[in-house]
């Protein structure tokens, strides 16, 4: 395993700069809240596909190229033009410079988090730790976007309205919202033949017709006396809910279809490369398709801190590249853009100096993050880095303002007071400002 | 109508004519009743009234009512003065000082009338207002220093308090010098921003927190005016808050002012009713208004009103028992097994609640075996239990379900829920080596008073000693504060690590005095890195180490909270003197927040509840029956398993589940048994049993049960779905058994479950009983019993073997109906749930 040069950086001070104490309070300034969301409501509801490069992908290999940079920063990718004139992306993701009418790239996220743990939790929630985290960590302190989607949505229709593939991300959790926040984790490769959804379809070998004789027998069993009465709090109910709910979900045509990849087109599954990434980006269009809210896409590996060049040389950058343009053309082609939220990005960005192994570390001080559909623009660049890019130096944006934006999109109001277990009020998003070029 | 005092004298009984008296009455609301009927006596509160010449006070007066409730009739008396120039009424509950001396109050209702003795002292001398004693408390009930508003971190376009004024310096600094001043115009008071804003003469974005005119408007133009001082010499701290009435109980409708009194370090009484914030714990039992008026709905049961006043608070205690009470002898002959049952059974003859029915002997056996060992009891156990005539039976399980070794894993995982820290942050064998001092702690049953001491004493290598992980997890002081003060004392400190605790006498000074008997402990080795922590630490306990208050700077000497300051030799490790403190039957924190913990396994939630909660907000729902418990804990040398028998044998604990008349709405005192879902590696274990297919969990021995699994990391989607607690999370938190969408499909859908019914292994239940040549009656009744721990109803039997083929050698035909009945009660109520 690779040294982490930026592995220990942070004080504790940092993150109470960041605005720790501020969590603490009370719903007294009604005033302040629900302004941005209030536009957004009305709207058909936005579902999201979260693309998560755990590791922090290098935002000079993607997004943000240095040409004019000395060649141990530029490093040995030349770039791409785009779709937009003037401006230029890395030779790495050609295939998304060719769609750029589609979403924006904000070039100028930042935080002061280098460790891993640390550095996906404050992404992944909009709250920093309260402690340093080391770089092995999986922590939640905060609930992640998607357990909150969950929280406020609710199961509709008997779909878990959060899923995660093929694994949680290390802050994925629904941490005081609950357990039944959690993702609904659907492991394996959808690339290979015997791939099946677990859970949401019938078990291998059950006909439907075994299913609805096997409801019946359940329905004449299960004779426990229900407490209706609402005073009860008889767990007994809801649990007659999601029954209820479950079986309505596999006996559903159209959401079976849709959790069997293999009834897509071969030609639309090829457009998103036939790899286990590519056909994920495929099930995450079919799953937000039938309503799941929200969909991450777990991808780990984008820690580079060698030879970084061969790397983006390699098959992932062609599996991003094609899967990730082929999820947007299509989400267009269909109409589904304007009601799913895609995102792509990691915990951090990496380090402007090509190091002596030829990599690059952990850099949170800048990173590119990829934003469309949604109502987001296209053909957008927010922001912008310094000329060799080691700093967010024009628009700068926090996690916090990432997570606001996010939650507004939503419809979700980001500065809504929850109640930790322990009681306490703690502020959805704690002082995000809405990154505006998403909202015209 | 007869009056009820007549009626008393007609029956001559006390029991019975309540109960008749109220049964005979159209509406029991009090609003319908005449306020001076059956009134016993009047009461005059606060028994010493606060009255400054000059300035006004208030008063309640409580009429005692014949059927045992009291009511609130201070706005009808009629009210007098021995000597008004002294003392004058002045309105509904208000009397005015007018000269030093002293005078007598008089009310008058009906026939009846009381009178106190008053004193009417001389306001403090003519010291200016002050910003501590005068200034706070009205920004702190105006809300100005909320969390949300001035208080946030960054304060609120440029104006920052402290939440709850936990800094009254920097406080004062920011109003009185910050925006350069701007905020204070002293040569104009009435135009200072800080009222031009709360009043909202120019625009605040927080609305109008007072009135121009308003007491609390006066006194801020009074303190510009009159200079500004920061504090006065000599001026007197708060020492304590007193509510009045302090316990009441309430007829459905009625309503209820409150007094607040404050005690200053001199001995001076002070009427803070206006700058008292108040908060009920329970709003639909009562609310309570900004300016502390209880209104009780119309729902039954028991609350509580917190009133805070500069990081003080009081209570008010609301007891709102039912329309009729039930008559006392229908709870002398309920029959009572121990202290629980007795104790319990007053608490509901209070509240109006009957117990339900006992739950059946199957119930028992089930619902006992989930909670002492969380495992179902096998069909052959269930069978001779229920064919054991002898009375005694439920006893002699409870001694074979106490015995068996099951019992140290369940508890053992109870306790890694909450000591249990992430491997991938701490390193795989310092876990591992936690996970088996936890086991083997249950198993040899330790005290559980010396099980925490070697927790908090903890020193030496994380790969050597168990423990030690804990302290590699939470590395400081503080956070070791937070964690042990929930865990081990039942109380929530971790506000009071930024701020004053919004509900809660704790203050930062409490926090960090806790906090300082763990500044001598210090690691040694590898600290925390990535990726995976490898490495290894030891503690040890060094004369160097101290930890300073984040506002004052001061250097803290340990302290319990509520305790008396430590005595701690030169070099001695201070944890040895916490540990005294915290582990001495006196201790008035850790029996009982242990002993709930133990009563919520076998209840599904804590007398107390949620279990590490304990605050005058959340008082126990009975707390004769706490106090008993924890006592009985401290009896019982603080023995888990003991304690556990005494809850097993009590009556309470063997109640079904079924609610009566009475008791539907009632989900906090146990007068029935509450349903409560299996938790995750019970419900692993269960499929598991029952379908007689083990799971493999990947890096455990073969044959490893869910219960005895060492980190989240062993994948188990079933433990997934049902919510085992992800170590990864930050809070040693209880578990949520609340049912989710994922644990339905999961039981519904899943190839787990699928695979076991489908299992052709010879010892598979389903393979067994699909080759036997068993009555399909038979393979009913076992099926029955490996899932309800009870044989099927004659009607359920008939459903099921329906099922059958009617040829008998229909192999896959009779296959299929073994699976798909037992897929059927898998997948039902009645197993899920634990009731």
């Amino acid at each position: 395993m690779a040294v982490h040069l930026n592995c220990d950086g942070s004080s504790r001070r940092d993150f109470l700069q960041l605005g720790l104490g501020g969590l603490v309070g009370f719903g007294l300034c009604d005033l302040l809240r629900l302004r941005a969301v209030a536009a957004e409501t009305g709207k058909k509801p936005v579902n999201c596909i979260m693309i998560w490069l755990d590791g922090g992908p290098s935002h000079f290999e993607t997004f943000d190229p240095k040409p004019d940079a000395p060649s141990d920063i530029r490093g040995t990718f030349p770039t791409v033009a785009t779709k937009v004139p003037g401006v230029h992306f890395s030779e790495p993701v050609t295939k998304l410079a060719g769609v750029f009418d589609k979403f924006t790239v904000v070039r100028s996220i930042c935080h002061r988090d280098p460790n891993h743990g640390g550095g996906n939790h404050y992404m992944m929630t909009g709250a920093p730790t309260p402690v340093p985290v080391g770089c092995g960590a999986f922590v939640t302190f905060h609930p992640s976007m998607g357990s909150m989607v969950s929280y406020s949505r609710g199961v509709q229709g008997g779909l878990p309205p959060y899923m995660a593939m093929p694994s949680n991300t290390r802050s994925g959790g629904p941490n005081f919202l609950g357990g039944q926040h959690a993702p609904f984790i659907i492991p394996g490769g959808p690339n290979s033949e015997h791939f099946r959804v677990n859970d949401v379809v019938l078990p291998a070998g059950i006909a439907e017709g075994r299913v609805s004789s096997r409801r019946d027998l359940r329905a004449a069993l299960d004779r426990m006396k229900r407490g209706t009465d609402k005073m009860m709090e008889d767990p007994a109910v809801e649990f007659d809910r999601f029954y209820e709910q479950g079986f309505d979900l596999v006996s559903s045509a159209r959401a079976q279809e849709a959790f069997d990849i293999s009834r897509e087109d071969a030609k639309v599954r090829e457009r998103y490369g036939r790899n286990d990434m590519g056909q994920r980006f495929l099930l995450a269009r079919r799953l937000v398709e039938v309503g799941v809210s929200w969909v991450t896409v777990n991808w780990g590996g984008w820690d580079h801190h060698e030879n970084i060049a061969t790397a983006y040389k390699g098959d992932a950058l062609k599996t991003l590249d094609q899967g990730v343009s082929a999820l947007l053309t299509d989400l267009d082609e269909r109409g589904l853009l304007d009601s799913t939220l895609v995102l792509l990005l990691g915990e951090f960005g990496r380090t402007p100096k090509i190091n002596e192994k030829g990599g690059r570390d952990h850099w949170p001080n800048a990173m590119s993050v990829l934003m469309a559909g949604a109502g987001i623009p296209g053909g957008q660049i927010v922001g912008a880095t310094d000329v060799k890019g080691y700093y967010a130096s024009n628009n700068v944006y926090r996690p916090e303002d990432f997570a606001a934006s996010i939650y507004t999109k939503m419809g979700i109001d980001p500065r809504q007071h929850l109640e930790t277990t322990a009681g306490r009020p703690v502020q959805l998003v704690n002082d995000g400002r809405l990154i505006k070029e998403l909202f015209v | 109508m007869k009056s009820a005092i007549q009626t008393l004298l007609l029956s001559g009984l006390a029991a019975l004519p309540v109960w008749q008296v109220r049964a005979s009455e159209a509406a029991p609301d009090a609003g319908k009743r005449a306020v001076t009927e059956d009134v016993g006596s009047l009461v005059i509160e606060p028994p010493v009234l606060a009255v400054e010449a000059g300035h006004p006070a208030s008063f309640l007066v409580t009429a005692r009512r014949l059927d045992g409730f009291e009511t609130d009739v201070t706005a009808s008396v009629a009210v007098g003065s021995s000597d008004t120039g002294k003392l004058n009424p002045a309105g509904a509950g208000v009397v005015r000082g007018i000269a030093v001396g002293t005078a007598s109050l008089t009310v008058r209702l009906g026939n009846h009338q009381t009178e106190l003795p008053v004193q009417i002292t001389a306001p403090p001398s003519d010291a200016p207002v002050s910003f501590v004693r005068d200034v706070l408390p009205v920004l702190g009930k105006a809300g100005c220093n909320a969390g949300a508003c001035h208080a946030k971190a960054d304060g609120q376009n440029g104006f920052r308090l402290t939440v709850f004024s936990f800094d009254p310096k920097s406080d004062y600094q920011n109003i009185v010098e910050g925006a350069r001043g701007r905020r204070i115009f002293p040569s104009d008071p009435e135009e200072s921003l800080l009222l031009l804003k709360a009043t909202q003469t120019v625009p605040h974005e927080g609305g109008v927190r007072f009135e121009r005119g308003s007491d609390a408007w006066r006194t801020l133009t009074a303190w510009i005016g009159g200079g500004m001082a920061y504090q006065n010499k000599d001026e007197p701290a708060v020492a304590a808050i007193s509510v009045f009435p302090q316990e009441r109980r309430y007829r459905k409708g009625a309503s209820q002012r409150l007094v607040v009194h404050a005690r200053y370090a001199d001995g001076s009484v002070r009427d803070v009713t206006a700058l008292s914030k108040f908060e009920s714990n329970d709003k639909q039992i009562a609310t309570v208004s900004e300016d502390g008026k209880i209104t009780v709905d119309h729902l039954g049961g028991q609350a509580v009103v917190v009133a805070r006043f500069m990081g003080m608070v009081g209570d008010s205690k609301v007891m709102v028992p039912a329309d009729r009470p039930l008559p006392e002898e229908r709870y002398q002959s309920l029959p009572a097994n121990n202290f629980i049952d007795t104790l319990a059974w007053n608490r509901f003859q209070q509240l109006g609640l009957f117990p339900s029915e006992p739950c059946t002997d199957a119930e028992f056996l089930r619902r006992a075996s989930l909670d002492t060992l969380g495992l179902l009891p096998k069909p052959e156990e269930v069978r001779s239990f229920l064919a054991d005539t002898d009375p005694e039976k439920r006893v002699k399980a409870i001694e074979r379900l106490l015995a068996h070794p099951a019992w140290a894993d369940l508890w053992a995982t109870k306790w890694a829920d909450l000591l249990r820290p992430n491997p991938d942050r701490v390193g795989v064998k310092g876990v591992y080596l936690l996970d088996q001092w936890l086991r083997e702690s249950f198993r040899e049953n330790k005290p559980w008073n010396q099980f925490v001491r070697e927790i908090l004493l903890t020193q030496g290598n994380t790969h050597r000693y168990g423990p030690a992980v804990v302290y590699r997890d939470r590395r400081e002081p503080a956070e070791l504060t937070t964690m042990f003060s929930q865990l081990f004392l039942g109380t929530r400190l971790e506000c009071a690590k930024c701020h004053h605790h919004p509900n809660e006498k704790w203050s930062q000074e409490d926090f960090y005095r806790l906090a300082a008997y763990f500044a001598p402990l210090h690691p040694k080795g590898g600290g925390i890195s990535a990726p995976i922590s490898g490495g290894n630490e030891t503690f040890f306990v060094s004369a160097v180490g101290s930890l300073k208050h984040p506002v004052t700077g001061e250097v803290m000497k340990p302290q319990p909270p509520d305790g008396p300051q430590a005595s701690i030799k030169e070099g001695e490790d201070p944890r040895l003197a916490l540990a005294d403190w915290m582990l001495d039957p006196e201790n008035p924190f850790f029996a009982r927040a242990m002993a709930n913990r133990i009563w919520a396994q076998f209840f599904g939630k804590g007398i107390v509840d949620p279990v590490d909660d304990f605050r005058l907000s959340n008082p126990p729902s009975n707390p004769a029956l706490m106090d008993a418990l924890a006592a009985e804990f401290i009896r019982l040398n603080y023995d888990g398993k003991a304690l556990a028998r005494t809850i097993l044998q009590s009556r309470l604990y063997q109640l079904g589940s079924e609610p009566n008349e009475t008791n539907t709405a009632d989900t906090r005192n146990f007068s029935r048994s509450y349903r409560r879902r299996m938790a995750a590696e019970v419900m692993a274990d269960a499929v598991a049993d029952i379908t007689q297919v083990p799971t493999k969990y990947p890096g455990m021995p073969v044959g490893s049960r869910a219960m005895t699994s060492w980190t989240y990391k062993v994948d188990s989607r079933t433990m997934d779905a049902f919510g085992r607690p992800n170590s990864s999370s930050d809070c040693p938190c209880e578990r949520n058994l609340a049912p989710a969408i994922g644990q339905a499909l999961h039981l519904m859908n899943s190839d787990v479950l699928q695979t076991k019914l489908a299992s052709t292994e010879p010892q598979a239940r389903v393979q067994r009983l699909a080759a036997e040549n068993a009555a399909p009656p038979e393979v009913v009744a076992e099926l029955y019993l490996a899932c309800y721990g009870r044989p099927p109803a004659a009607d359920e039997l008939a459903v099921a073997a329906g099922r059958f083929p009617a040829d008998p050698k229909d192999a896959a035909g009779r296959r299929q109906a073994v699976e798909d009945i037992l897929w059927s009660l898998i997948n039902s109520a009645e197993f899920v749930f634990n009731h």
